[in-house]
């Protein structure tokens, strides 16, 4: 399955400025775990030790975010889109 | 300095009155240094409590229950995630670039706040816009970089 994960602006200076990178993987977990390999540190900015994705980080498969799918168990179809994004928030 | 015409400049203070008392937040699109679409999203703290009690953004002796919705929203904003999303998206199909984002202080000053400071970390670089709406009559709207760590304020130049 060849999946294309978005970085978002804040994550490219790991990814050599790339704006998307192309991974084989079955799961969002084995697509992180890919793009890792690829470009290492990057999953420790999106995961917790555990594996769990951070609090302030959201992953999308085609514009659904992965919580209210099966989290990092997610399965992935050749040519989904796996979209990263940390939280915008803020206040008084 | 920052360029924003008019229309949209007014845009972000009618969303800003529109959602007081609670944060009004969204993106800035354009390219370079002028800004040429904001794009609304809502405001989701209410669904974000956790995120900001584990970085000990919550003020003290404050309830901020789940089933008491919109209270924590007076005072913080979380922007929807998918919304957040959809509209990065929408900026990169306009051929925009996203500049930063804007939200407001329904009561008080436009100057980001150690909340703002400290999650504004994620996005380095990004154009801040806060409007506050302490003087409802005399909305104040000003502009914001975080430059490692520090804050360095853009003026505004609104294009008639």
């Amino acid at each position: 399955m060849t999946v294309t994960i978005l970085i978002p602006a804040p994550l490219r200076r790991f990814t050599e400025d790339r704006a998307s990178v192309q991974v084989e993987a079955k799961t969002v977990g084995e697509a992180l775990t890919k793009l890792d390999e690829l470009y290492p540190g990057i999953r420790e900015r999106i995961c917790e030790p555990d594996g769990r994705v951070r609090r302030f980080v959201s992953i999308f498969v085609n514009g659904k975010d992965i919580r209210s799918l099966q989290g990092v168990e997610t399965p992935l179809a050749d040519g989904d889109e796996v979209g990263i994004i940390p939280a915008m928030a803020g206040g008084r | 300095m920052i360029r924003i015409p008019r229309e949209q400049y007014e845009a972000i203070v009618a969303h800003a009155r529109q959602e007081a008392p609670r944060e009004a937040c969204g993106l800035l699109a354009g390219q370079g240094d002028r800004i040429e679409q904001v794009y609304p999203v809502p405001n989701r703290a209410e669904l974000a409590v956790e995120f900001f009690a584990e970085r000990g953004l919550i003020p003290p002796g404050r309830d901020y229950r789940p089933d008491a919705p919109g209270a924590i929203a007076v005072e913080r904003f979380f922007m929807d995630p998918e919304d957040q999303f959809r509209a990065l998206r929408a900026i990169e199909a306009a051929g925009l670039e996203h500049l930063g984002s804007y939200h407001s202080h329904p009561a008080t000053e436009a100057y980001p706040s150690r909340t703002d400071i400290e999650l504004a970390a994620f996005w380095p670089n990004m154009l801040l816009m806060i409007c506050s709406l302490a003087d409802p009559a005399r909305p104040v709207v000003r502009a914001f970089r975080l430059v490692d760590g520090r804050v360095q304020e853009e003026d505004i130049v609104i294009e008639e």
